[in-house]
């Protein structure tokens, strides 16, 4: 019965993700898209957050913002950059997508 | 059997559309009697608050239209402990039914819907 | 499977560009699209009066070339479009604003919330963007 979340805000500036991780289950799915994806830059705790959640949430993030913000070379493992082909799959297979508007 | 949605409301009242237009799509399901719950959830505890006086910043009063839930048979009325604990409101003080929830109530809150929107 | 789509956010937003890569690869993967519905700032995308620079990505072309071409459903949200200055032909006259042009881009229609609603209870999943 699990959820894919989809943020896009910067946290940095916003307050969305940190209120997404703490609705997180156990079997539910993280994607990171828009400024969002800055939670991966290197040195942040929120990096640190989304690298010490529990293994069985995914975390992915949209090829192209990591692309446009020089972020893929710096990815942590747990992190799967997919695209718009992957990103369709991943809202067939979750029961629902929560879209953190 | 109708597909249920939960709407996520973390919005202040007086900060532009966003509350009111979350509100809009609640009460636009109620009216097709369709199976909906309505989660507070960050600055969106602020449209609990009784009394506010929008008339002096001109806007029309979305609480009136939250006493609205009820004849649209919404009763599904959550609110977020956190967000209320965070911004000092009181839980005895708001101005409609709501289930105040944990954390943890809440994932599981999500998971009895078919679609969930955070407006 | 079904898909209604929801899009709350302006042309000149990453969301808006995002919806509809989104919605063309769903459609390249065989799903199907029951509506688009554009709802809040997302109205702007039907704006027939927004020009972009020739050097810069023209979204509401877009999005009227692609909904044009699978002929999809484009529901707009009449009060958030009233709100926006988006009106169709009806809407220019029943407000009777003279001055006015319709400005509502053709193939998209105007309609209520319910449209909203009916295509969610008609999908397996809605997905809205908005936001950044």
């Amino acid at each position: 019965m699990a959820t894919l979340h989809l943020v896009s805000h910067s946290p940095f500036t916003d307050s969305r993700l940190a209120s997404c991780l703490r609705l997180l289950d156990s079997d539910d799915a993280l994607l990171l898209m828009g400024d969002a994806v800055y939670a991966l830059c290197n040195g942040t705790s929120f990096r640190e957050e989304l690298e010490s959640l529990a293994a069985s949430i995914s975390v992915f993030a949209l090829t192209e913002d990591l692309q446009a913000r020089d972020l893929t070379q710096t990815l942590p493992i747990r992190v799967k950059s997919i695209g718009y082909p992957e990103f369709v799959k991943l809202s067939c297979h979750y029961l629902r997508i929560n879209s953190w508007l | 059997m109708a597909r249920s949605m939960l709407i996520i409301t973390r919005h202040s009242p007086w900060s532009g559309t966003s509350a009111r237009e979350a509100l809009d799509v609640v009460l636009a399901g109620g009216a097709f009697e369709l199976p909906l719950g309505l989660l507070f959830l960050d600055d969106g505890v602020f449209q609990l608050i009784s009394p506010q006086h929008p008339s002096s910043i001109q806007q029309k009063d979305l609480t009136a239209n939250l006493q609205a839930l009820s004849l649209f048979g919404i009763d599904e009325l959550y609110a977020s402990n956190r967000s209320l604990a965070e911004r000092g409101i009181a839980a005895d003080s708001l101005s409609l039914p709501v289930k105040i929830m944990q954390d943890d109530e809440l994932t599981a809150l999500i998971k009895r819907y078919d679609h969930v929107i955070t407006i | 499977m079904k898909f209604a789509i929801a899009l709350f956010s302006p042309p000149h937003s990453p969301s808006s560009r995002r919806a509809l890569r989104f919605s063309e690869a769903l459609l390249s993967g065989g799903h199907d699209i029951i509506r688009i519905f554009f709802y809040q700032d997302g109205v702007y995308n039907a704006s027939a009066n927004i020009v972009m620079s020739q050097d810069e990505c023209d979204l509401t072309n877009e999005w009227r070339e692609f909904i044009k071409q699978h002929r999809l459903d484009g529901v707009v949200c009449i009060a958030a479009a009233l709100r926006r200055g988006i009106l169709d032909e009806q809407e220019v006259q029943r407000h009777n604003r003279p001055t006015s042009t319709p400005n509502l881009s053709e193939g998209w229609s105007l309609s209520g919330l319910g449209q909203f609603h009916e295509a969610a209870q008609q999908a397996d999943r809605l997905i809205c963007f908005g936001g950044h």
